[in-house]
């Protein structure tokens, strides 16, 4: 399969496949570029990518190995007069570090028979479980953290012996998911390395929808927003409907919230006076009171304490603007993980004719001595690759390229599998966004997402948690006190009604927002593309992307829509199935004239369905400000009185 | 009726036939010229079968299994895979058996696989028996057939075959789950969020 040759000519090499190189594969592709995409990992999207259980261990597994001794091998025979090669790098190990896994439930399935929300995935496994200890909690440990740390945990293990024993009995109907059933059905699982969420009015969301990229992916609503405040989880109102719904809120703060929201959306003089005051002291004289104040700044705006007014505010602004596009949050996630979102942008340059090629580096890139720019590329084969451009991942780029040496800032990501939502409600298929706020002086604020099984990402009867938040220490420093207090692990106290962890991994992976900035010495027909960075959006990896590709191609359109393949003719005779890039309207008139007529029908249903939401709003507006009446005359009775 | 789309990607080596199967299939119609990326990325064709009718989606594959390198994504709520082979290259029978060993680890596990010997209009060139290719596909339980795009045969045989072996609807799982696509029409944003 792999005995083919790759092509010696291309016009854009592109090195990596995270979010930002694939969404320029498919630009450059699309608007007839010929582009080879390779990446020397045997998965897609680097550190962008989402993985299987099984496929996680092994991610765990090749960084905690000792990189192999980078070899430069001597391509000097691939260079003509006057050329000189740069090595690139091969480990990326640099990114990710301070790895650490800790695994809390039971190695085996245990014996007792218990009904069990997981009847289906439990029921072949359990019989052959033979050496389960009910009672004992152990914990396991898959990776080879630090020894320090194994060692508190066997401490704490046996600590927790007797408290553990005694909660099993207090919850006799709900059985633990056992180590082996998460490895069992690993593949159901999809855990992203990089945790963030889709802004419906974002430029991600704008962009798949531009280039009809969308096509080949599926969304869900995040359904809810919660905070965490007080040592409990609150969901927080912020759509309209949720406003009114809300039993958090007395009928007074709703008026309240609702007249603020309002006013935010056109900036005034009044918040112009506040530009470089912190936002939180322009919503403290608004006087709209803890509660308000809280979600506002934390779960709206999720900003810090002094981030200024005109940020707040512009937070907010965006927030507001994304909510009622698709749901009642402003926030989208795929079906089967953020992974998919880079392979939905390569598999449009494959169809447009880009090369793909995993488990495949470069080595080195040619560059001419005079003109300072890049000729070709060595692949890892030895094959000399002529191009006119060449676009890396940042972790390809050795470090004697770099202006600064060690990247500054870094993210510390936790994943954890556990059993229970973290607030149960109805449904038991909810996707929340949770903030939260800085636990002491000095901790980061930690954003959390909370995926239930129908978003294809974990097994059903579990939910996968990411926490990301900016490092200020290892990933298990900063994190794992929010995860201690939020969630049921051996090191928590009483935290009966807490979801608990089964298995969870730190990590620290590089920003890329920090390193966006400090630049490399390289060619000019060199692009770098920093990785993922700290922020909920995808807005730094698209403007990325965007701009590599107008510096090459300025006059051109970036990521126009693909025509639809079902407008594709296939004409029998003289072979017009050279769609590539023409859309081949005039053929298509009735196909389109009937779309047409067919979309402006759902538009005005969508329209009906909408107003009638509206009406159903004002109704409950009324309920409202009668119940307010009321309160404001009891109010004015006991005045009287 | 009630509709129902099957996901349903199709793939080996370049030069065996897929395409070729694929438009036979969809159009009804062989082309002698098909060029190896054809800038679709899916096709359509419905099939009766029982009290539903199935909607085949028929991904396009892109030449990314060229090198080796499809991506995952391809596999995502696919119901069938049709994994074709040339029957008159041994070559091409060796890959099909990475190919199948690919789908068992990465694909879904109740994914429906079709194993197709196509060219069969070339028999007298053959290279790969029928006996040990039927054996083969019946090993992994894979539907087997042998099929010519050029002379329709078998073609629409082997989708019905595949029609046959998809389980009815019983998943509610999947079933009454609310994701979506996006389009290019979001609701009018009219709507006032707060």
């Amino acid at each position: 399969m792999a005995a083919e040759d790759l092509p010696s000519e291309f016009d854009v090499v592109i090195l990596g496949t995270g979010l930002t190189e694939s969404v320029a594969a498919a630009a450059f592709s699309r608007v007839g570029q010929r582009v080879l995409h390779v990446d020397r990992r045997s998965y897609y999207a680097g550190n962008w990518a989402s993985f299987t259980f099984s496929g996680l261990l092994t991610w765990i597994q090749q960084h905690h190995e000792e990189p192999l001794p980078e070899e430069a091998q001597d391509w000097s025979s691939l260079l003509e007069e006057g050329e000189e090669l740069i090595h690139l790098s091969h480990s990326d190990c640099a990114s990710i570090r301070n790895l650490q896994v800790f695994c809390f439930t039971s190695e085996e399935d245990e014996e007792e028979e218990a009904p069990n929300t997981t009847e289906e995935e439990t029921g072949g496994a359990a019989e052959d479980s033979e050496c389960a200890d009910s009672t004992e909690e152990e914990t396991k440990e898959t990776g080879e953290e630090e020894e320090e740390v194994r060692e508190e945990e066997e401490v704490r293990e046996e600590e927790q012996t007797t408290p553990s024993a005694a909660l099993r009995q207090s919850e006799p109907t709900k059985k633990k998911i056992s180590y082996a059933q998460l490895l069992k059905e690993g593949r159901r699982f999809n855990i992203d390395l990089v945790s963030k969420l889709m802004y419906s009015r974002g430029s991600l969301v704008d962009l798949l929808i531009k280039s009809n990229v969308s096509r080949y992916a599926e969304f869900k609503n995040v359904t809810r927003i919660l905070t965490y405040r007080d040592r409990q989880v609150e969901q927080v109102p912020c759509s309209r409907a949720d406003v009114f719904a809300s039993r958090q809120l007395s009928v007074v703060e709703k008026r309240k919230l609702m007249r603020f929201l309002t006013s935010c959306v056109e900036e005034t003089e009044e918040q112009r006076a506040y530009n470089g005051r912190p936002y939180l002291e322009f919503l403290r004289d608004r006087q709209l009171g803890d509660n308000l104040q809280h979600f506002l700044l934390h779960s709206i705006a999720m900003v810090t304490e002094d981030t200024p007014t005109e940020e707040g505010l512009a937070s907010t602004r965006h927030f507001l603007r994304c909510l009622g596009r698709y749901g009642n949050t402003p926030f989208l996630f795929p079906v089967y993980g953020l992974g998919e979102i880079p392979q939905c942008f390569c598999r449009m340059c494959a169809v447009f004719g880009g090369i793909y090629c995993l488990r495949h580096s470069v080595d080195g890139v040619v560059v001419d001595r005079d003109s300072n720019r890049c000729k070709a590329v060595i692949d890892s084969r030895g094959q000399r690759i002529t191009c006119s451009h060449f676009v890396v991942e940042e972790g390809y780029v050795a470090a004697d390229r770099k202006r600064v040496a060690t990247p500054t800032r870094f993210l510390s990501r936790a994943v954890l599998i556990t059993d229970g939502s973290i607030l149960p409600s109805d449904s038991d298929q909810q996707v929340s966004m949770v903030t939260v706020p800085p636990i002491a002086a000095g901790c980061p604020a930690v954003k959390m997402v909370e995926l239930c099984s129908s978003t294809m990402t974990c097994m059903p009867g579990t939910y996968l948690v990411h926490l990301t938040c900016q490092s200020v220490g290892s990933a298990y420093e900063d994190l794992s006190p929010v995860v201690t207090r939020m969630f049921r692990t051996p090191e928590s106290h009483d935290q009966e009604t807490c979801p608990s962890v089964l298995w969870c991994l730190y990590f620290n992976m590089t920003d890329g927002s920090g390193l966006e900035a400090e630049g490399h010495n390289l060619p000019s027909n060199v692009y770098v593309c920093s990785g993922p960075d700290g922020d909920l959006g995808h807005e730094l990896a698209i403007r990325q992307a965007e701009s590599i590709f107008q510096k090459i191609l300025p006059e051109e359109d970036f990521c126009p829509p693909a025509p639809n393949p079902e407008d594709i003719i296939y004409d029998g005779d003289n072979t017009s199935s050279s769609a590539g890039g023409e859309e081949e309207k005039e053929e298509n008139d009735g196909v389109a004239e009937e779309e047409k007529q067919e979309e402006e029908k759902e538009m005005l249903e969508e329209e009906k369905e909408m107003l009638e939401e509206e009406k159903e709003m004002l109704e409950e507006e009324k309920e409202m400000l009668e119940e307010e009446k009321e309160v404001l005359e009891e109010q004015n009775l006991q005045t009287e009185e | 009726k009630s509709g129902r789309e099957l996901g349903t990607f199709c793939f080996q080596d370049t030069g065996v036939g897929k395409s070729s199967i694929v438009c036979r299939f969809v159009q009804d119609h062989f082309d002698h010229n098909i060029s190896p990326t054809i800038g679709a990325s899916f096709l359509t064709k419905t099939v009766p079968c029982g009290h539903e009718l199935h909607k085949f989606l028929i991904w396009d594959t892109a030449g990314q299994e060229r090198f080796h390198s499809l991506a995952p994504m391809y596999y995502r709520g696919s119901a069938a895979a049709v994994i074709v082979y040339d029957i008159t290259k041994l070559d091409s029978f060796q890959t099909l058996k990475k190919w199948v060993k690919e789908l068992k680890e990465h694909g879904p596990e109740d994914i429906v696989v079709a194993i197709a010997g196509n060219k069969n209009d070339l028999g007298d060139i053959r290279e790969v028996p029928m006996k040990e290719a039927k054996e083969f596909a019946e090993s992994i339980a894979a539907i087997f057939i042998e099929t010519s795009a050029r002379n329709a045969v078998n073609v629409e045989e082997l989708f019905q075959k595949i029609s046959k072996q998809i389980p009815p609807l019983e998943n509610p799982e999947v079933d009454s789950n609310d994701s979506f696509k996006l389009t290019r029409q979001p609701a009018p944003s009219a709507r006032r969020c707060c």
